[in-house]
């Protein structure tokens, strides 16, 4: 079943996805960015429920789940 | 919407591997339907930026990915100019990806299409890129990156596009003002209409489904994800199919067209263009295809091809065709690993600095 509550966090670099994953632990899965979301074909991480905003350190932004398509919920400020 | 991104690529994967067929049947040099490396270094010729004349021929395919891209991403959004993410590193990457492509003769893309036309040369290169691909995965996962490109404004953007167009048309008015091949891989090619009918629509088609030979096996090696590689198999099967279909399938190692079977070349070769491309951030292919986006960064790696190309042929660092690279191409491709090798180090090393400062 399709998980309503899955967000897709991108980031300015691959190590960056790397990293967050390893501070998010268990429940992330990194995979290309969603064609919807960017044109490139960097790396997003996929997780469920919430994200804390202190593991978002070189994270570009986060979107999540709005019915068929995606919707963005933070930014980084630059 | 994973399984429509999949579709997208194996539809993309299919109709360049056909397109290239064709092409091929139109005129191109055999398994050479498509190749990104040759037809910037028959470009160059053309431009007379080198002298061989064998390869001068101005590819209108090159000037359709680019004009196909740009088009389609003004059109959907996706136009996002930008630049000043190392774009001098880059075009020294570029420079090196070019050397390592013309001593294998092919690009990623000619390396799959002559895979698919029974050249097994290209399978020992196939080798070298799956390896070259791998040490760059190992720079990135341990934090390579050659930094964010920011904003730029639209006329940066297009301005690449916009040159592209310009010395077509200018080919198509001053034709006497470009070199031609009588002779060699750049005399043969198909009709000018079908070749930038062709490269639109693989503009069009690469730029939706974001089709890189590069991320394919990246992306594998990195995330274990096999979306990207679906477009790679796909290409590989529709050519396979075509070269069966019009008796253009002939497998081994000698006397394939336009290539050697000097093995170690052939893969260090792969090794330089693999690596040179996961730094890149992708393929050859994928580059034409960024630079049409509005990426600056991008542009600068295909204007290092351009110089790499013309330095290829200008000091004897590309292949013979049956005879393989001589001294000057040898030593390039050494120096070209040890230099991407240079560059990947010192970035990564400064790269996880920045990290751990915060």
């Amino acid at each position: 079943m399709e998980d309503r509550d899955q967000k897709v966090i991108t980031f300015h670099s691959q190590y960056a996805a790397f990293l967050f994953r390893r501070r998010y632990g268990d429940g992330c899965v990194l995979r290309p960015v969603p064609r919807a979301l960017s044109s490139s074909c960097g790396t997003a991480a996929f997780v469920s429920g919430n994200v804390d905003a202190k593991l978002l350190d070189g994270a570009e932004a986060v979107y999540e789940k709005d019915g068929e398509g995606w919707r963005m919920i933070w930014k980084e400020q630059s | 919407m994973e399984l429509r991104e999949k579709h997208k690529l194996a539809v993309t994967g299919l109709f360049i591997g056909a397109i290239s067929v064709l092409l091929v049947v139109l005129g191109n040099p055999k398994n050479m339907g498509f190749c990104i490396a040759c037809f910037i270094r028959d470009i160059a010729g053309s431009m007379h930026l080198h002298t061989a004349p064998i390869v001068e021929y101005m590819r209108p395919e090159i000037i359709g990915i680019i004009l196909g891209s740009f088009a389609i991403s003004v059109i959907t959004g996706d136009f996002r100019p930008r630049s000043g993410s190392s774009p001098v590193l880059r075009f020294i990457i570029g420079f090196f990806v070019m050397i390592g492509a013309l001593v294998f003769l092919g690009c990623p893309l000619r390396m799959v299409l002559r895979l698919a036309g029974g050249d097994l040369n290209a399978f020992v290169a196939l080798l070298g890129f799956i390896a070259g691909i791998g040490i760059g995965c190992i720079f990135i996962a341990n934090g390579f990156s050659l930094g964010r490109a920011g904003g730029a404004t639209r006329i940066e953007g297009a301005a690449f596009p916009a040159a592209t167009v310009f010395v077509f048309v200018v080919f198509i008015a001053f034709p006497s003002l470009f070199l031609f091949s009588e002779s060699g891989p750049g005399s043969m090619h198909a009709p000018i209409a079908a070749s930038l009918a062709a490269g639109l629509a693989v503009g069009i088609l690469a730029q939706r489904s974001r089709l890189c030979m590069a991320g394919g096996i990246r992306d594998i090696f990195l995330i274990r994800d096999f979306t990207l590689i679906l477009g790679f198999i796909a290409i590989f099967l529709a050519a396979l199919i075509g070269n069966l279909i019009t008796g253009s399938f002939s497998i081994g190692f000698a006397d394939q067209p336009v290539s050697h079977d000097k093995h170690l070349w052939n893969f260090l070769g792969m090794v330089l263009v693999g690596l040179g491309s996961v730094m890149l951030g992708g393929c050859p292919l994928r580059q034409l295809i960024l630079a049409g986006e509005g990426s600056g960064d991008s542009a600068a790696a295909v204007l290092g091809m351009l110089f790499g190309a013309a330095a290829a042929h200008n000091f004897s660092l590309a292949s013979s065709a049956g005879t393989g690279p001589g001294v000057n191409g040898k030593a390039a491709v050494i120096i070209g690993i040890v230099i991407l090798l240079a560059i990947a180090s010192i970035v990564t090393v400064k790269e996880r600095r920045n990290y751990e400062r915060g």
